[in-house]
C-alpha cells in the first residue's frame, strides 16, 4: 500500500510538471527557433544571417529595404546624394536614444561607421568585410547632430541600398566596452534591447520603443530541424526557419501550424568554368557559348523544384532576381532535342557509345536545400542528351570551398550565390570585374564586362536600366552559368500568430501579430 | 602512490600531445580554413591579410607549435568565430555537459545495478531474458535515434517532457548561488530526463549486464555458499557480500564510461539543442574554428585522462591487492 501511495505521488509530480515547463507562450511573447548559434551581436563584426537577423531588431539602421525591394526610411528621414555620387548625406530627425538613455544623433552613425571600419578593430563582419568593400567606404562625418556625411569611393546606384545594412549605436557606450564586452553586451538602438542571453541556448529581447507588436522576442538556438519542427507542432515555438523540405507535410497537416513557402533571393546555378587549367574535351566544349546555351535546353528545371525541392518555381533567367530581372527574357524551356540539335551543330555529334563529350559536375553536399540531389538530377538530365556526366559530391567547407575560391571548381559546378531584391546590379556585382572574387567561371566576355563602364558614366536611371537589360540579355543568351532556380525558403509558422516571410532571408518580426481569433 | 600520480600525470602531458596534434592535423588536411572567414568578393589582397591575421599564413608547424606553446601558459588562442578567448567559450558550454554526462550515468548505475543483480538471482527465467532482451536493445539503438523517437513520442504525442532547451544547475552553484540552483533543480532534472536517457541507454545495458555476470560468479563462490551456511539472511548475502565483491568490474567500468558518456553526448546535444561542449564542438569543426576545437579536445581528454586516473585510485582502495 505504502509503494502504491509513493508510485502515484511520483506519478503525480511528473504529470503535473509538463503544465508548469511546457506551457504555450504568452500573448504578448514570441518565440523564433533559430537553426545556428549567434557568435556575436557586436555590429562590426555580424556576418551570419541568424545574427543580422537578430541585430535588425536591437540595432537601427539608417534605412531599410522593405519587401518589394525599395530603400526606405529607418533612422533617416531623407538623404541626398552629391553631383559626383560619392557622398551621401542623411538628415536624422531628433528625439532618438540608445538604450542606456543616451542620445542617439548624427554623431553616433558616423562613429559607428568609422568603428566598423577602423583597421585596429580587425572586424571581419559583414559591413566592413562586405558593404565597405563593395562601396569603397572612406569615412563618415558629421558636421551638425542632425547630419551625417558617408564618403564612398566607388559611384553607384548601389550605395544607399548597402547602406542599410550597416547598424548604428551610440558613441559613448561603445567607446567605453572592451571589444570582448561588445560582442556579447549590446546596447540597443533600435526598438528591442537584449534582457537574457544563454550562448547556445537563447537570446530574449524587450520591447523599447516602437515598431513591434510584441512585449517580447525569444530567439530559441535549435540546431536539429527536426527538433525545431517538434517544438512548432507542439506550441512552444511561434517560427521556425529552414524547415527541412521532409516536414513540410507533418506540419502543414497538423492543424497548428503551416509552411511558408518563398521562393528566396539565393541564385543557384551551375558553372561553366572557362578556366585554362580545364583542358579535357568536354570543358574545351563548354567554353563555346552555342554548347553552354544548348545545355540549357537539357536540364528540366521546374521538375526539380516540384520534385525535389517541395516548391513551384519558375526557372531564372539570369543572375538577377525578379522583378528586378531583364522583363523580355524568358526562362530556358526543357527541351531535350533542341539541346541535342544544338550540340549536333555545334560539332558535337554523339559517338557509336552514344556520348557526345565526358564532363564531370562538381557539388557540395549539405550547403544548400538537397543540394547533392539536385545535382544529381542535372548530371542525369545531361547525360540523357549524350553528355556522359560524372557527379562529385564534395565536403562543404574544407573541400568545395576552397575550391570555389581558388575559381579551380569544375569544369562544371553547383553553387548558390546570395542576391538581393532591391537592386539588379547588386544581383550583377558577382561579375563586377573579369578577375572579381565571385567570378567562379573566369568568364571574360567584353560584351558583359565592358559595360560596366557604361553604367558608371550613365546619366539618368532609365539610361542605365537600358544598359542592364543589354547585360542581362548577353547573360542569358552566352552567359557562364547554367540558369537553374532561385532557392526556396521553407519557415514553419504556428497558426497563432499573423506572420508573412520575405522573400530575401530577412526574418523582420516588427509586423508580427497573434491571429485574428 | 604519488609517484605513481606523477608518473600518470606526465603520461597525460603525452596524451594531450597526442590529441592536439591529431586534432590539429585532421582540419588542416582539409586546405586552406581562411576562405571561410573572408567575404565572397575579397580580393586575393584581402584574403592573404585575412589569412595573415587569423595566422594561417605561417608552416603548419609553426603553428603547432606556437600553440602548444602558448598552450603552455594557459592561452588556448581566441575562437575564430566568437571572437573571445576559446577556454572561455567552453568554460561556458561545459557545466552543460558536465551536468548531462552526470545525469546519464546516475541513469546508468542506478538502473543497471537492481537490474543486474536480479537478472542474476533469477537465472534463466522470463525476468532474466526479458532483462536481457531489453539490454541488448539497449545496445544495439543509436543514441540519436532514440533521442528522435522519445522526442516524437514523448515531446510530440504523449507531451510529457520538453524537447530541447536547458535550464543550468551547476553554473549557479559555481557561482555560490545555491539558492537559484535549488530553486532550478527540478526543472534541470525535468529537462535533462530524455537526453540522458538517450546518452545513458547504452551504458545501463552495458552495465546491466555487467552486474548480471558479475554477480553470476560472484554468487557461485565459496565464500557466498558459507555465508548462506551461517544463516545470513539472502538480502545479506547478495548486498553485503556478493555485490561488494562484483561490484569491482563495475567501477571499473564506470571510470571509462564517463568518458565514453562524454563522447556520446556529441550527437545529443544537437539532437535536443543542449548547449553543452559537444555542440560547440561538432559546430566549431563545421566552421573549421581551429582554436576552439583545440580548446574543446584538450578540455575533454583532460577530464577523461583525470577521470581514468582518479578510477584507478578508488580501484586501489577497493581492491587492497591493487598496489600502485
Amino acid at each position: 500500500m505504502r509503494q502504491l501511495k509513493y508510485a502515484l505521488i511520483v506519478a503525480g509530480a511528473v504529470s503535473g510538471v509538463p503544465y508548469a515547463v511546457l506551457a504555450t507562450p504568452s500573448d504578448d511573447t514570441l518565440v523564433v527557433g533559430l537553426s545556428a548559434d549567434i557568435d556575436t551581436l557586436d555590429p562590426g563584426e555580424i556576418s551570419s544571417r541568424d545574427a543580422s537577423n537578430v541585430a535588425e531588431h536591437i540595432f537601427t539602421t539608417l534605412s531599410s529595404i522593405s519587401v518589394d525591394g525599395q530603400v526606405t526610411p529607418r533612422l533617416a528621414d531623407t538623404y541626398t546624394v552629391s553631383d559626383d555620387g560619392k557622398s551621401l548625406t542623411y538628415h536624422i530627425p531628433p528625439g532618438h536614444t540608445c538604450q542606456d538613455g543616451e542620445t542617439l544623433d548624427a554623431e553616433d552613425v558616423a562613429y559607428s561607421f568609422n568603428r566598423a571600419a577602423d583597421p585596429a578593430n580587425k572586424f571581419t563582419g559583414n559591413t566592413p568585410g562586405f558593404i565597405f568593400t563593395s562601396i569603397d567606404f572612406k569615412d563618415a562625418i558629421a558636421p551638425d547632430p542632425e547630419h551625417v556625411v558617408i564618403n564612398v569611393g566607388i559611384k553607384s546606384s548601389m550605395t544607399p541600398g548597402f547602406l542599410t545594412e550597416v547598424f548604428v549605436h551610440c558613441k559613448d557606450s561603445y567607446e567605453k566596452m572592451s571589444l570582448d564586452d561588445a560582442t556579447t553586451h549590446p546596447v540597443a538602438s533600435g526598438p528591442y534591447q537584449v534582457v537574457d542571453w544563454t550562448p547556445g541556448s537563447e537570446i530574449v529581447l524587450e520591447k523599447r520603443q516602437d515598431p513591434g507588436n510584441f512585449k517580447t522576442i525569444e530567439y530559441r538556438i535549435i540546431p536539429e530541424a527536426s527538433t525545431r519542427t517538434a517544438e512548432l507542432l507542439t506550441g512552444n515555438v511561434d517560427i521556425i526557419t529552414n524547415v527541412s523540405p521532409d516536414q513540410i507535410g507533418a506540419i502543414d497537416n497538423s492543424n497548428v501550424a503551416r509552411v511558408e513557402k518563398v521562393q528566396g533571393t539565393r541564385r543557384m546555378y551551375v558553372g561553366f568554368n572557362q578556366s585554362a587549367m580545364f583542358d579535357s574535351p568536354g570543358a574545351m566544349a563548354i567554353k563555346k557559348a552555342d554548347v553552354r546555351r544548348a545545355l540549357q535546353y537539357a536540364v528540366d528545371v521546374p521538375t526539380i523544384c516540384q520534385q525535389l525541392l517541395s516548391i513551384e518555381c519558375e526557372r531564372a533567367t539570369s543572375l538577377v532576381n525578379p522583378p528586378q530581372g531583364n522583363p523580355d527574357l524568358t526562362p530556358y524551356p526543357y527541351d531535350p532535342a533542341m539541346a541535342e540539335k544544338l550540340l549536333d551543330e555545334a560539332g558535337y555529334p554523339r559517338d557509336a557509345d552514344g556520348v557526345r563529350f565526358e564532363m564531370t559536375l562538381q557539388a557540395p553536399r549539405g550547403r544548400y536545400l538537397n543540394d547533392a540531389n539536385v545535382a544529381l538530377a542535372v548530371g542525369q538530365y545531361l547525360s540523357d542528351i549524350g553528355v556522359a556526366t560524372n557527379v562529385e559530391l564534395m565536403e562543404w567547407s574544407s573541400v568545395y570551398v576552397p575550391l570555389i575560391r581558388k575559381h579551380e571548381a569544375g569544369p562544371m559546378f553547383f553553387l548558390g550565390s546570395g542576391g538581393g531584391l532591391w537592386s539588379a546590379l547588386y544581383d550583377m556585382s558577382d561579375l563586377a570585374a573579369v578577375d572579381s572574387g565571385p567570378n567562379y567561371t573566369d568568364w571574360d566576355d567584353p560584351r558583359w564586362f565592358s559595360r560596366w563602364a557604361d553604367i558608371e558614366a550613365a546619366k539618368s536611371p532609365e539610361e542605365e536600366r537600358t544598359i542592364i537589360n543589354e547585360m542581362l540579355k548577353v547573360f542569358h543568351d552566352d552567359g557562364p552559368w547554367l540558369l537553374m532556380y532561385f532557392q526556396p525558403d521553407f519557415y514553419g509558422v504556428s497558426n497563432r500568430i499573423d506572420w508573412t516571410a520575405r522573400r530575401d532571408e530577412v526574418v523582420e518580426l516588427f509586423d508580427a501579430k497573434l491571429a485574428a481569433k | 602512490m604519488w609517484t605513481y600520480i606523477a608518473r600518470r600525470l606526465s603520461q597525460t602531458v603525452i596524451v594531450l600531445l597526442g590529441v592536439t596534434l591529431i586534432s590539429f592535423i585532421g582540419l588542416h588536411i582539409g586546405g586552406d580554413p581562411t576562405y571561410l572567414y573572408v567575404s565572397d568578393r575579397a580580393t586575393n589582397e584581402e584574403i592573404d591579410q585575412a589569412r595573415e591575421r587569423l595566422g594561417f599564413d605561417k608552416p603548419l608547424y609553426v603553428q603547432y607549435l606556437t600553440f602548444i606553446g602558448n598552450a603552455a601558459q594557459g592561452d588556448l588562442g581566441r575562437s575564430l568565430k566568437f571572437r573571445r578567448p576559446a577556454i572561455e567559450v567552453v568554460a561556458d558550454a561545459l557545466p552543460a555537459t558536465i551536468e548531462l554526462t552526470l545525469f546519464s550515468m546516475a541513469i546508468a548505475i542506478v538502473f543497471a545495478i537492481p537490474l543486474g543483480v536480479l537478472a542474476a538471482l533469477r537465472r534463466g527465467t522470463a525476468t532474466d531474458g526479458s532483462i536481457m532482451i531489453l539490454g541488448m536493445l539497449g545496445q544495439s539503438i543509436p543514441s540519436f535515434w532514440l533521442g528522435i523517437m522519445m522526442i516524437m513520442l514523448f515531446g510530440v504525442q504523449l507531451r510529457w517532457f520538453p524537447i530541447s532547451g536547458h535550464v543550468p544547475l551547476l553554473e549557479p552553484l559555481l557561482q555560490g548561488d545555491v539558492r537559484t540552483a535549488l530553486t532550478s533543480l527540478p526543472s534541470a532534472l525535468y529537462y535533462m530526463v530524455m537526453p540522458s536517457l538517450a546518452v545513458g541507454v547504452y551504458s545501463l545495458s552495458r552495465n546491466a549486464r555487467l552486474v548480471r555476470s558479475s554477480m553470476l560468479e560472484t554468487l557461485s563462490l565459496d565464500y557466498v555458499r558459507t555465508a548462506r551456511a551461517k544463516g545470513l539472511s539472502e538480502f545479506s548475502v547478495v548486498i553485503n557480500h556478493a555485490l561488494r565483491n562484483a561490484w569491482l568490474p563495475v567501477v571499473t567500468m564506470i571510470g571509462l564510461e564517463f568518458g565514453f558518456l562524454l563522447g556520446g553526448v556529441v550527437v545529443v546535444e544537437i539532437v535536443f539543442s543542449w548547449p553543452g561542449i559537444g555542440r560547440l564542438l561538432f559546430n566549431a569543426i563545421n566552421q573549421r574554428d581551429i582554436p576552439l576545437v583545440q580548446a574543446c579536445v584538450i578540455v575533454l581528454a583532460g577530464i577523461f585522462v583525470a577521470i581514468n586516473l582518479i578510477v584507478d585510485l578508488i580501484y586501489a582502495r577497493l581492491d587492497p591487492r591493487v598496489r600502485l
